[in-house]
């Protein structure tokens, strides 16, 4: 029986899952919206998942030993799939990326509420930077204007490329640049423009921002889920003046680098799909040990705790059944 | 029973970090007052701090009000506030205000009127607080006091540079304790130089697993966000857990009494030809000496909005890219969860850790 490795990526907008093989080919993947709740977004992709592996008849030939997630709910949905690797987005998308492409020198990457850029030299990341304070500029941002306009984000790019030119839309801030949007709209602006405009925007705004003092190399990659907005993408080719590379599997990448670090890792317990279907409940706990008040989150499976974290001090640490 | 009043005033700093314990101890043995010591900080400091600020004040503003009010509440009757070489000179006389249309009655002392001031008047300013103060008692209480300070700094940066490779989890933290707890209860200079001794001979004598290469950051940036704990959410706590050895040039010790700005500004000229405001020649020389020895990475933290730091960063970025270091910025307001800083700070140390594999 051949090994496989599981990684899970919860995002604030979408959740992504893949199982690989100890060479990287991709087994199953799966890719959903989180909606708000990422213990049924993750239960929904271990469904997926496992279906896919029944059908290419791969539960026979592999058994999935080890697990990890990533993500901003690593840590609620890593204590209930029991990974033992939860890692945070930036080391796992480095991971992944110099994976697939060894000879990466800058990733760029705009999910739905962060944005970064990844530094990398000999296959390694040597310098990283994050959206601080806010989230100008992010999917986030790109679908509530898609929104206003009453267009679907996906069809965005298509119709970005459309245009003849980018309508002028200062992207510093999500605030003014929603007034400037407005304004050009009240004008009487054609659409695509306006949307090639905001595609433009995001991504000045990004290499003012987030890449600003970095320096930018190719071969470039450019991932998350904006890189599926072919205008952003032809944005970036004209800002930096250099071929930006998107991957198809791009959006999975940080699932798939977790299951690399799960791999690495070399912890390996087997792993159940039966998870998916066991009933997981969180619960918020106030400490009033001190002022503090400390968030304490405790999650149960069928009704047994198994895990809680949130407390700063050890006053509020909970003790385990 | 023989009934004992306290006559003492009592004498209130905002919190900074443990030097509370050194200031403790200069006024009440030195100028003979009762010293108002705070519990650490919680989040209800910085809430009562932000609701009775400016908005557009710095974090360290908030903070500091926070500690006053607090004071205030636990029966303080003399306010002190100091001055410095940024906003925070002018800090003294805005608190001064709040606290005072807050409706609290109390004595406020603003130090930015004394900077610079003759020694002649910082004894009248002594003997304000105390009528019936022993300005030799003063001195050597300022002197203890001082020696408190550096002992402190001294213990710290062990600390901080050994903690995450301690063979024993927690053998370091309870030392270090044990040392804050007999700092906070001192009550003479020979406690303090044993109670120095002794934890010194304690973290020197305790085992390490330390690697061969261990990652190595270095901290630097702006005087009150960087020193106080709560300030930076125990950003040097949390890089110990991750197994990083902590450095921080940025101390009182430092600051003020080994590395003036004008003996260091030389020593920068090839990225700065003048100082740039308060901080930011320790900033830019701490940084630059990271760099020069081969540190792994660089952390900067400010305040946000602090416009001296905000200044450094170009700075910053041509001495990360002569060196070829990575420098993490952080900038602190007043955040309610710690997760953005925790994501940071992991990526940051497995990135470091990642290269010194690949690259060994």
């Amino acid at each position: 029986m051949k090994k496989a490795y599981l990684g899970i990526d919860i995002g604030s907008i979408s959740t992504k899952g893949v199982i690989i093989n100890e060479e990287n080919e991709i087994l199953a993947q799966c890719y959903l919206w989180t909606e708000g709740n990422p213990m049924n977004a993750s239960k929904n992709v271990l469904h997926e998942l496992k279906s896919q592996f029944d059908a290419a008849n791969s539960r026979e030939e592999y058994k999935i030993v080890a697990s990890g997630t990533t993500g901003s709910a690593r840590k609620l949905v890593g204590s209930m799939i029991g990974a033992q690797v939860v890692k945070n987005e930036i080391t796992a998308h480095a991971v992944g990326t110099t994976t697939l492409h060894p000879d990466v020198r800058t990733i760029l990457e705009i999910g739905g509420q962060d944005s970064k850029i990844i530094c990398v030299e000999n296959g390694v990341a040597v310098d990283y930077a994050m959206n601080t304070l806010c989230a100008a500029g992010t999917g986030a941002f790109l679908s509530s204007q898609a929104h206003r306009l009453g267009v679907e984000v996906e069809e965005f790019g298509e119709i970005a490329l459309k245009a003849k030119k980018a309508a002028p839309i200062a992207a510093r801030c999500t605030v003014f640049a929603e007034s400037d949007l407005v304004h050009k709209l009240q004008v009487g602006c054609p659409k695509e423009e306006i949307i090639a405009g905001l595609c433009k925007a995001v991504a000045g705004n990004y290499l003012n921002n987030v890449a600003k003092g970095k320096k930018i190399v190719a071969p470039v990659v450019f991932q998350g889920g904006v890189s599926k907005n072919a205008g952003v993408v032809r944005m970036f080719e004209e800002e930096l003046g250099m071929p930006v590379l998107v991957d198809e599997n791009g959006h999975l990448m940080g699932a798939f680098g977790i299951a690399v670090l799960a791999k690495e890792s070399q912890d390996e317990r087997a792993f159940s799909f039966d998870v998916a279907d066991m009933e997981f409940k969180t619960r918020e706990v106030t400490c009033g040990k001190c002022a503090n008040h400390c968030e304490i989150i405790c999650v149960y499976r069928d009704g047994m705790l198994i895990d809680s974290w949130g407390n700063r001090c050890d006053n509020g640490a909970i003790k385990q059944q | 029973m023989e009934l004992r009043i306290d006559n003492r005033k009592k004498v209130a700093f905002p919190r900074i970090n443990h030097y509370d314990y050194a200031i403790r101890y200069i006024v009440e043995q030195g100028i003979g007052a009762q010293f108002i010591l705070l519990p650490p900080a919680t989040k209800k400091t910085s809430e009562l701090g932000s609701k009775y600020s400016p908005d557009y004040a710095c974090a360290p503003f908030k903070h500091s009000l926070g500690s006053l009010i607090e004071a205030l509440e636990a029966g303080a009757e003399v306010l002190v506030e100091t001055g410095g070489l940024c906003r925070l000179d002018y800090y003294g006389a805005l608190q001064k205000e709040i606290i005072r249309e807050l409706g609290y009655r109390c004595d406020f002392i603003n130090l930015a009127e004394y900077m610079g001031g003759s020694k002649k008047e910082w004894i009248r300013l002594a003997r304000h607080i105390n009528p019936k103060l022993n300005p030799a008692k003063l001195v050597t209480g300022a002197y203890e006091g001082v020696k408190m300070a550096e002992y402190m700094d001294e213990i710290e940066a062990m600390y901080y540079r050994n903690a995450g490779f301690e063979a024993e989890k927690g053998s370091y933290k309870k030392v270090y304790r044990q040392f804050l707890m007999e700092m906070q209860i001192a009550e003479s200079g020979q406690e303090i130089k044993r109670g120095y001794q002794r934890a010194k001979q304690a973290l020197e004598e305790l085992p390490l697993k330390m690697p061969e290469n261990p990652v190595r950051i270095g901290v630097v940036g702006e005087y009150y966000t960087i020193m106080d704990e709560h300030s930076n959410q125990f950003l040097q706590e949390k890089l110990i857990n991750l197994g990083a050895s902590v450095h921080r040039f940025m101390n009182i010790t430092n600051c003020h009494f080994r590395a003036k700005e004008t003996a260091l500004r030389p020593r920068i000229r090839e990225y700065a030809q003048y100082s740039m405001g308060p901080t930011t020649t320790w900033t830019i020389n701490s940084a630059m000496d990271y760099a020069k020895q081969g540190f792994d990475g660089i952390i900067h933290v400010k305040s946000f909005g602090c416009t001296p730091e905000m200044d450094a960063i170009p700075v910053l970025q041509n001495i990360s890219r002569d060196y070829h270091i990575p420098v993490l910025y952080l900038s602190y307001d007043l955040q309610e969860s710690d997760t953005g800083l925790d994501t940071r700070l992991e990526a940051f140390y497995d990135m470091l850790e990642r290269k010194k594999k690949v690259l060994r």
